[in-house]
């Protein structure tokens, strides 16, 4: 309510000061989150935009100039940016869809009481509290024959014929970083689902049960129509964050062994700050953006179409 | 049809018994409501039942089969939840096709079949929507129409009606005994209304702290009342109770009432002199009489509930709160004086200590199914 209410003034007649106030008032009201969401990400991301147009290399004090497309051009071209796309898509192809499954069984792990599972809870969110930088820099570890277990075990199980690191084979390299990422985002997964599978009432599993269900089919008619909606959003949310999530390869392998690791976030991560060349980076950059911004809007559509359907 | 027979069937969370070892054997075709307060093991046993709690020990048998090991989906019973639990993505048609379709059954069949429920319980132009679209009593018939399409062994309800509004319980209540006379189906009906156990029973179990308190027909327990308990429940407005001691020494052989002293007339006992007992009596039992006559006990009016089809009033003896009824309107008001008559042939008299009825002494029954329309003659 504003003065209209005390004075009993119709609108019409309050002064014009009053009326640009009243006018005003939402927008004052709103105005600090739109000042702190314009200042630290609007004018940070059109000034990067900005970038891909013009030709910014730090170790050039000649740069700086206007290039138009060019850029974007180039990259059409580029041989490493179209092998670094199709790792992107493997990385986070495969990263997702493991780190769903295994999140998946856990949740429904965890979701049937025994005893002590308020610790194995505890436990298994616990890889998601470890730094990334640190758990890349462990499962490196992990996989060097000369500190790390992992080569002697599978030479053990007759998977390897002697040990050797995977990280320095071209053909196997990318599933370091990837069993890494599965290990350190399983958590995630686990506990979205785990929240999702909680708010399934108990009765309608009962009536399922009484229905005639068994186990599967009870996961299949009522466990998984439930869990659509937080699934889509997860996986949704998880594949933007994995496709731009370079940390892991970049302790890892660096890109390395002859790019075969190498993605697209991690190309620019390359291309801005080892080779200081921050406009190619930047058109890099938005040709990701617009990459993940077309899939999210399917996602989101797919989504809706879930969430009006139930 | 099936016949249900439980046999010591107890339930106990380690050291806690929820409830104790119950007989119960259930004719094929009958409708037995298991009423009880909350928390009385009532909810418990039926999904015991159901399969969907295990017995801690005892056997159930369903047709006289041994179900105890055998999970709810092969029991061949229908359940309808309190919450209803539809399936929220399927439609009504598919919510009551469900069952069938695991079952393999054949298109043709499980079309007619829904057809069927739904014409029955009026759901017909329902068929295609999906639960949330539906007010709570039309869901409560989507509930009811899942189970009647399987035709199961037997129809288990854990308080079905509880979350509707008064006007439609009572209209869905009415729905239910109608279709069970159609159906004739087996079933099994948990409630703590015991307007909802007076009205559909074929038989009643009352429940009280996990233990069986009475088995027998509404009126048995509505005129025969084996405890205090039961005596309680059952019956509305309840039952009214006054302490005292019986005095078999004394003429006549009255209790004293412990709230004033007054000798109130009551049957013969089989128990000694200065045994205490609790005298209990209907309000429509109780007689408000303006004249100090003998044999009344002088009581103040606190208040009076007109109903329309009858009035409450609200007596005070000493420290004990008696409710008359009648039918019809009356002339009392709060704050008068008025005098009660017990009558002794209405009188229900349970052990002080136990609470179990006490019959008197000679007769094998108090107030028979003959007597008890006597109840009306109140002016």
């Amino acid at each position: 309510m504003t003065a209209i209410g005390h004075t009993g003034i119709e609108p019409g007649r309050l002064p014009a000061r009053r009326r640009w106030a009243t006018r005003l008032e939402p927008y004052l009201y709103a105005a600090p989150a739109v000042i702190l969401i314009a200042t630290i990400m609007l004018v940070p991301l059109v000034i990067g935009i900005s970038y891909a147009f013009r030709d910014i290399r730090l170790l050039n004090p000649f740069s700086g100039g206007f290039v138009g497309l060019d850029q974007f051009v180039k990259l059409a071209s580029d041989d490493d940016f179209r092998l670094a796309l199709g790792n992107t898509v493997f990385w986070t192809g495969t990263s997702v869809i493991l780190q769903f499954t295994f999140g998946l069984i856990l949740a429904l792990l965890l979701n049937r009481p025994f005893a002590g599972r308020g610790i194995a809870q505890a436990l298994v969110f616990l890889p998601w509290a470890v730094p990334s930088f640190l758990s890349g820099l462990d499962w490196a570890w992990l996989f060097n024959p000369v500190v790390g277990p992992i080569p002697h075990w599978l030479t053990g199980l007759g998977l390897m014929e002697e040990p050797f690191n995977i990280l320095a084979d071209p053909d196997l390299a990318m599933w370091g970083p990837i069993v890494a990422n599965v290990w350190w985002g399983i958590p995630f997964f686990a506990i979205t689902l785990l929240a999702a599978l909680q708010s399934i009432p108990r009765d309608i599993y009962e009536a399922a049960s009484i229905d005639g269900a068994g186990a599967l089919e009870r996961f299949r008619s009522i466990t998984l129509p439930f869990l659509a909606p937080t699934i889509a959003i997860t996986i949704l949310l998880r594949t933007v964050w994995i496709a731009n999530f370079a940390d892991l390869i970049v302790v890892m392998t660096n890109g390395g062994p002859a790019d075969r690791t190498q993605i697209v976030a991690s190309y620019i991560f390359t291309t801005a700050f080892r080779r200081l060349d921050f406009g190619y980076a930047s058109a890099i950059a938005m040709v990701l953006l617009a990459l993940l911004m077309i899939y999210s809007l399917l996602l989101v559509a797919l989504r809706q179409t879930l969430l009006n359907r139930s | 049809m099936a016949t249900i027979d439980l046999e010591a069937v107890a339930k106990s969370f380690g050291p806690v018994h929820v409830l104790e070892p119950v007989d119960l054997q259930i004719r094929s075709g009958e409708f037995v409501v298991l009423v009880g307060p909350s928390g009385c093991g009532k909810s418990t046993l039926l999904r015991m039942i159901a399969g969907l709690e295990e017995a801690s020990s005892g056997d159930i048998r369903i047709a006289g089969e041994r179900v105890n090991e055998v999970p709810p989906k092969d029991r061949n019973i229908a359940m309808v939840f309190q919450s209803y639990a539809l399936y929220p993505h399927m439609t009504v048609a598919q919510n009551m096709s469900y069952s069938l379709k695991l079952r393999k059954t054949a298109k043709e069949r499980i079309a007619e079949a829904v057809k069927g429920a739904a014409e029955t319980l009026g759901l017909s132009k329902l068929t295609e929507r999906r639960p949330r679209a539906l007010s709570g009593g039309q869901r409560q018939r989507v509930a009811m129409g899942r189970a009647i399409v399987r035709r199961p062994q037997a129809f288990l309800f854990d308080e079905p009606l509880s979350n509707l509004d008064a006007r439609l319980r009572e209209q869905m209540r009415a729905e239910i005994k109608k279709l069970h006379a159609r159906l004739g189906a087996t079933s099994i009906y948990v409630t703590h209304d015991q307007i909802e156990a007076m009205t559909l029973a074929d038989r009643i179990v009352a429940l009280d702290a996990g233990k069986i308190q009475q088995i027998g027909t509404p009126l048995d327990l509505y005129q025969r009342p084996a405890n205090r308990f039961v005596a309680g429940f059952i019956g509305s407005p309840a039952m009214n109770f006054v302490s005292g001691t019986y005095r078999a020494a004394a003429a006549g052989r009255p209790v004293h009432l412990q709230a004033d002293h007054a000798a109130l007339p009551v049957p013969d006992l089989d128990r000694p002199d200065g045994h205490a007992v609790t005298v209990g009596i209907r309000p429509e039992h109780v007689l408000v009489e303006p004249g100090d006559a003998p044999g009344t006990i002088g009581c103040g009016v606190e208040l009076v509930e007109p109903t329309g089809m009858g009035t409450i009033v609200h007596l005070r003896l000493g420290d004990v709160a008696l409710k008359a009824y009648r039918p019809g309107y009356t002339e009392w008001t709060a704050g008068q004086r008025v005098h009660v008559r017990l009558p002794r042939e209405h009188m229900h008299i349970f052990d002080e200590a136990s609470g179990a009825r006490i019959e008197p002494a000679g007769s094998g029954r108090s107030p028979g199914l003959s007597e008890w329309p006597a109840a009306t003659k109140l002016d």
